[in-house]
């Protein structure tokens, strides 16, 4: 393992307390821990990208942080009323 | 070693760390609007991780994608912050512009 990996696997392990708070906490805290969750899987398929010499996870991690973005912002504002 | 391989190792581990931070402190902190702080703070890890990266492939093909990424994950991180906020806000306290708009109309002035 090289440290792009060893970082990405460290990342990885940090991606569970975001899906607690998502599963265990009220839905805004939830949101919050998406938005962090969606920032550490764009950085993890970064990392891939660099630690396997593998173009197509840097273009997933392309694809994944403006939907990332798009679904928290649709989340926010339906949790204004409708959540 | 190459110098610019020590440059993209600690600007891994100082990305790495931000980040970790701020998982951190969404799990340590237990209000929301306190939870909301680490939400831009780890578009900057990302953003750290890219220039990593770009120190050690420099402007190649993966160089780019990856710091279009990272400059992308640091612009929006402020943008879900003001929108989140103000989404708790209307859903806590309703829409705060009905009551600018009444007192304007109730001032005699």
């Amino acid at each position: 393992m090289n440290e792009w990996e060893i970082a990405a696997t460290v990342l990885g392990f940090a991606l569970i307390p975001c899906v607690l708070v998502c599963v265990l906490s009220p839905p805004a805290h939830g949101l919050v821990a998406l938005e962090i969750a969606g920032v550490l899987i764009a950085t993890i398929l970064m990392l891939l990208s660099e630690g396997f010499h593998r173009q197509p996870f840097v273009d997933l991690a392309v694809i994944v942080a403006p939907l990332s973005l798009v679904g928290s912002l649709t989340f926010a504002r339906m949790m204004e009323r409708h959540l | 070693m190459n110098c610019r391989i020590v440059v993209a190792t600690v600007m891994l581990i100082a990305g790495g760390a931000i980040e970790l931070v701020a998982v951190l402190g969404l799990c340590a902190l237990r209000d929301l609007y306190d939870r909301m702080h680490y939400v831009g703070l780890a578009g900057f890890g990302a953003l750290l991780v890219a220039v990593a990266i770009v120190f050690r492939e420099s402007f190649s093909l993966i160089g780019d994608k990856v710091l279009l990424v990272g400059v992308v994950l640091v612009l929006s991180g402020p943008v879900l912050v003001h929108t989140t906020l103000r989404s708790m806000l209307i859903r806590q306290h309703g829409d705060w512009r009905k009551n600018i708009e009444k007192a304007q109309e109730n001032d005699p002035r």
